[in-house]
């Protein structure tokens, strides 16, 4: 294994640090958002903070929510359907 | 550039050339020769002048192959460099036919960006069919080969749609030429083009082809198709048809869809191929808004797509590669064995993300802040979830199942991948993160001329795109076990293709069917006593009459050739005595009849 496998193998272990690191730095673009507002609203919510962040976190959920529990389930077929290597 | 060529080397004449001659030569040295091509389209798009180059008259049609300006330029540059990427990638393949197709395919995407009427694209267009069809067939197994006879009908399909439409345009404006039609006056025959080339483009519900066949393509083919045949009709779409508002909401649509599909799909190829979709539709939409900034922002991110995409496929290519599969959850846990690949891709993803520092920020971005500002706020919005959606998907998604998701994975049996394919990754990957940072190397060459210059990298516009991906992230974390890929197939529009094709096939071969057992019935019945009462009729003719012919003939050749022996006698005065006879009635037929 290469010194850069075993550095990226490494990342495995200091997962809980990076989650940490990942959930203050959400927190300080919130924030950051307080601060700085774009200039002209490009739709009437966004002039408001956090609106990006609750858009990109309900739309994520939402999508995957939808989509692999209720649509997937009535779209999906085996996986040999069409016989091909899907 | 400083220096501008008054004359134009068409970028497609190398690429025909090479693949003309690939076939007659040996060795191994010929690898060399791929990048050459590609090498002379990159000078050539660079120094050329702007103009009208190159006409051939050709059954009474003028046929224009080099209509050169700034939009079919900076189409041909990108063409230009990433087919030098994707030779590249590709020089380790020893199997002639596969670069010999991908020749024709560029070959024929430079062909359709310089065409400058309908009867010349429609010639390139048709070369890019049968070369893509190609890179699909020789990947070899039976699933390609069915996966490239769906493509190659539906890409005929498009194609006839095109045909007519230009045919019938013909007749009524009485020329071939390509232009941009006015939206509010479209006849026909300009939706029978926009229909052949919507097919090309992907648009839903005319996009299953495309997440059908590219998770089929060779390693190295589906690199270039992902690259060209998309982009090309985004070009033709642009130059023909912007401003027509069904491609604006056909474009947003895409740009969901694609995502939506994405997020249920388990094999990696086929989750890109649905976010072709998705990206090919930011720039449907911003050819259907028609604004100057929308339209160069549809320009600009086919520019970066190009480039990300590019390198997403060639990515997924190396697990494929190596791995021989590309399904997510019959993988997992390669980082640490693949540790370049992962991080390519992963420049790749943050592409398409739209991440500040990567070239999809400096594109993705244009296009949707360009519909906000011609008030299209919906449509804005729909690329906006399309965006988390694409972060949810090849940002995180598809690698973290490739890579992380399981425990180290020591016992998969890895092929080693070529250093060309690595060398590949890093030229993509090395032009993503430069146009990111220097957004002026892709602005520089866009088209149209805007009202008032766009800034990307804004402290607002940097911190929207930082919020919007990290809480998308956050939404993927809680996600997470709810995501996992399963091994399913998740029906799509290509169910109704299939069920008209069944359809149209029993239409055909029912009646036929009936026809061939009455038909045979008849033949029994009169056509086997017909029959030999006609045997005995030849029976009789070659008895009295072939013989006869035949054996006659054989006799007078036989009695000819006695009497020419007896002329050669071999004494010299009766051969001069021969001569003057000759020479007098020749001089005496000439002097008759003359």
């Amino acid at each position: 294994m290469s010194l850069f496998g075993m550095l990226l193998t490494q990342l495995r272990a200091w997962r809980g640090v990076i989650g940490v690191l990942f959930f203050l730095a959400l927190a300080g673009l919130v924030v950051a958002n307080v601060f700085i507002r774009p200039h002209e609203a490009e739709f009437v919510y966004d002039a408001y903070a956090g609106f990006w962040a609750v858009f990109g976190l309900i739309g994520g959920l939402a999508m995957v929510i939808i989509m692999k529990k209720i649509v997937q389930p009535m779209i999906s077929r085996g996986d040999d359907y069409y016989e091909r290597n899907s | 550039m400083s220096a501008t060529a008054n004359f134009f080397v068409h970028p497609s004449v190398g690429f025909f050339a090479l693949a003309l001659i690939l076939p007659f030569l040996s060795g191994k040295a010929w690898k060399w020769l791929l990048v050459v091509p590609s090498i002379i389209a990159i000078w050539s798009v660079m120094t050329v002048a702007p103009g009208n180059y190159g006409e051939l008259n050709y059954l009474g049609q003028v046929l224009h192959f080099g209509r050169v300006d700034k939009l079919s330029l900076i189409f041909a540059q990108v063409f230009a460099v990433m087919s030098l990427i994707g030779m590249v990638y590709a020089m380790h393949v020893d199997d002639k036919l596969q670069h010999i197709m991908a020749c024709v395919y560029v070959g024929g995407a430079f062909g359709c960006t310089f065409a400058a009427d309908f009867l010349t694209l429609f010639i390139f267009w048709e070369f890019m069919s049968i070369g893509s069809t190609f890179l699909i067939w020789l990947a070899r197994n039976p699933i390609s080969t069915k996966a490239g006879f769906r493509y190659f009908m539906y890409h005929t399909i498009g194609g006839l749609f095109l045909l007519i439409g230009l045919l019938l345009r013909y007749k009524a404006v009485g020329n071939f030429t390509f232009d941009a039609v006015a939206p509010a006056h479209m006849m026909v025959y300009d939706w029978m083009i926009l229909l052949g080339f919507c097919v090309n483009a992907a648009v839903v519900p005319l996009h299953a082809w495309l997440p059908d066949a590219y998770p089929e393509g060779t390693v190295t083919g589906s690199v270039f198709m992902c690259a060209f045949t998309t982009k090309t009709a985004v070009y033709v779409l642009l130059r023909g048809f912007h401003g027509v508002e069904a491609l604006a909401i056909a474009g947003t649509v895409m740009c969901v869809y694609g995502v939506l599909y994405a997020c249920i799909e388990n094999n990696a190829r086929r989750i890109l191929s649905y976010h072709i979709v998705s990206q090919v539709g930011y720039m449907v939409a911003g050819i259907g808004i028609g604004t100057a900034m929308t339209m160069n922002g549809a320009v600009a991110h086919a520019y970066a797509h190009i480039l990300y995409k590019g390198l997403l496929f060639m990515g997924t290519g190396c697990i494929l590669y190596a791995a021989g599969t590309t399904k997510l959850d019959k993988l997992g846990g390669l980082v640490q064995r693949m540790p370049w690949v992962m991080v390519f891709y992963m420049v790749a993803a943050l592409s398409i993300s739209g991440m500040p520092l990567f070239n999809g920020f400096i594109s993705k971005t244009m296009t949707i802040v360009g519909a906000a500002e011609a008030h299209r706020t919906w449509l804005a919005i729909g690329m906006e979830i399309a965006a988390v959606g694409t972060f949810v998907s090849v940002g995180i998604k598809l690698p973290y199942f490739a890579f992380w998701a399981k425990p180290a994975n020591d016992k998969m049996e890895l092929k080693p991948i070529p250093t060309n394919m690595y060398v590949g990754m890093a030229m993509g990957a090395a032009l993503c993160i430069a146009q990111g940072l220097y957004p002026d190397m892709l602005y520089r060459y866009l088209p149209f001329e805007m009202e008032h210059v766009y800034h990307p990298w804004t402290t607002w516009h940097v911190l929207q795109s930082l919020l919007l991906l990290g809480f998308s992230g956050l939404a993927f974390y809680f996600m997470r076990n709810i995501i996992t890929p399963h091994a399913k197939t998740n029906l799509d529009v290509d169910f109704f293709y299939r069920l008209i094709g069944r359809g149209v096939l029993a239409l055909v071969s029912k009646p036929l069917a009936w026809i061939d057992d009455r038909w045979t019935e008849a033949y029994r019945a009169v056509g086997l006593s017909g029959l030999l009462t006609l045997a005995r009729g030849t029976v009789w003719f070659d008895t009295k009459g072939i013989d006869t012919v035949v054996d006659g003939s054989a006799y007078t050749v036989q009695n000819v050739g006695a009497l020419g022996a007896k002329v050669q006698t071999g004494r010299l005065q009766d051969y001069l005595g021969l001569a003057a006879t000759l020479a007098l009635c020749v001089f005496a037929a000439v002097w008759y009849f003359a």
